[in-house]
């Protein structure tokens, strides 16, 4: 019961206040696209498009192949709307997690074909630096202003894994730390975001 | 044990985060359905991937709208769920690949046809006899043309080298472009495709980086009779109008 309570205040009360546009109507439209809706399906597009072509061009970089990997994801949103739950997480967050999860998993088939190497050298400020973030606002700033309290290792780790698509083993090689620590700092890496930005208990 | 536990119980973060290899995730998972506090948590850390996700928004190009849109048109949505222990966590098993088995044959051959032709010469009417790669033929936007009635596969050469395959549906007024034997090129540059109308160019997507020469399937939409289709090198980014020669032309 505990854990349904959680997923409720995590679900779409409380992301109705989010960032601009982002989610009032979110689970809504995923709902009436479940039933078919092309036109509520547009609007999730409009509304989500920006979160999932980010993180997927973050995580693979390959401008070519973030489209085809962010079309990949909205024709699985399309397809599994139904099974979008509400009292189990935020949409943003049931969105996230597709968008994140094709991405790396193209970019660790990819790393299989051993042909990253030519993208990997391409600095990842690059991307960083691109001033096409959409929405300046207040929920971004938070995030950033969070990652900054986090410690150095935590910092790391997440950013590694999340903006990377690195496997904590991965994260581990790269920094010369043992894997139990990166796994460790990973999870309380997030749980310090998560009091930080409010989210949960 | 109790050591073995706790370990599991780290590993969360990595988790909602996808960067557990498939052992680890497998582990993780056995340890999540028996600990209700895990389910809490992972829920809360996935809010917070989510959180990290809306902090890296970029604009993506208003073409792939209209894709996106074309494409998702003409695909069956899936039924709701109704084996709750496969969604507890939800998503954990949307995003891999479906199986082959339901595959059609036209699909194997097309995805054969990529493997096929760096190594073999391409003959036409004998898709079964091709090992299918599991990976190309998943796309359930390309299943959807290669499973048009009316679907047609060309083949044709690219000029420097290489080789396009090319299967379309009238019906479907779209097509599915691979190819084999591509060259590499720079990180600025990237291949594009083009429907070609009376002289009128219009950009059909950019194609994935070739592994291995060989890139694809892709999917263009918007096709209509007596159209050709064209494939240039462009700026990264993609063009609005072919900025090289076609290295590519086939009527379709």
């Amino acid at each position: 019961m505990k854990g349904v309570e959680t997923w409720r205040r995590l679900g779409p009360p409380h992301g109705s206040r989010g960032v601009k546009g982002q989610r009032p109507h979110l689970a809504e439209l995923l709902s009436r696209t479940a039933q078919g809706d092309h036109g509520a399906f547009e609007a999730v597009y409009d509304q989500v498009a920006p979160t999932v072509f980010g993180t997927v061009r973050r995580v693979v970089r390959d401008p070519c192949l973030s489209e085809e990997v962010t079309q990949e994801v909205f024709i699985e949103i399309w397809r599994t709307a139904s099974r979008f739950n509400a009292t189990k997480g935020s949409p943003s967050a049931w969105v996230a997690t597709i968008a994140h999860r094709r991405a790396v998993d193209r970019v660790r088939a990819e790393q299989r074909s051993a042909d990253r190497d030519r993208r990997a050298a391409s600095p990842i400020v690059a991307y960083d630096e691109v001033a096409e973030s959409v929405e300046h606002n207040m929920d971004i700033e938070r995030v950033r202003h969070c990652l900054k309290r986090l410690t150095d290792l935590q910092r790391e780790v997440v950013t590694l894994a999340y903006y990377r698509g690195y496997t904590y083993r991965e994260v581990a090689e790269l920094l010369g730390v043992p894997a139990g620590t990166v796994s460790t700092r990973m999870r309380d890496g997030l749980i310090r975001l998560r009091d930080c930005l409010g989210v949960g208990p | 044990m109790i050591r073995r536990r706790l370990s599991a119980h780290t590993l969360a973060g990595a988790s909602v985060m996808d960067a557990l290899d498939p052992v680890s995730q497998r582990r993780f998972e056995r340890h999540l359905a028996r600990c209700r506090e895990c389910a809490v948590e992972v829920s809360e850390l996935r809010e917070v991937a989510g959180r990290l996700a809306m902090a890296s928004s970029a604009r993506p190009p208003d073409r792939l709208k209209e894709q996106v849109l074309g494409i998702t048109r003409r695909i069956r949505q899936q039924p709701p769920a109704i084996d709750r222990a496969s969604r507890r966590l939800y998503g954990s098993t949307q995003a891999r690949p479906r199986p082959i088995a339901r595959t059609p044959r036209l699909a194997m051959a097309l995805a054969a046809a990529v493997v096929v032709a760096v190594v073999a010469t391409w003959v036409v009417g004998r898709p079964g006899a091709f090992i299918p790669d599991r990976r190309t033929v998943t796309d359930p936007a390309i299943s959807a043309v290669l499973t048009a009635p009316d679907a047609v596969m060309i083949d044709a050469a690219i000029r420097p080298g290489g080789n396009a395959t090319v299967v379309m549906s009238l019906r479907e007024h779209r097509l599915v472009f691979a190819a084999a034997g591509l060259r590499a090129l720079p990180a600025s540059r990237c291949y594009e495709l083009w429907l070609v109308d009376q002289g009128h160019d219009s950009p059909a997507g950019l194609l994935p980086m070739p592994k291995h020469g060989m890139s694809g399937p892709v999917i263009a939409t918007g096709l209509q009779r007596a159209e050709q289709l064209g494939l240039s090198v462009e700026p990264a980014a993609g063009s609005h109008h072919p900025t090289s020669p076609m290295i590519l032309l086939v009527t379709l």
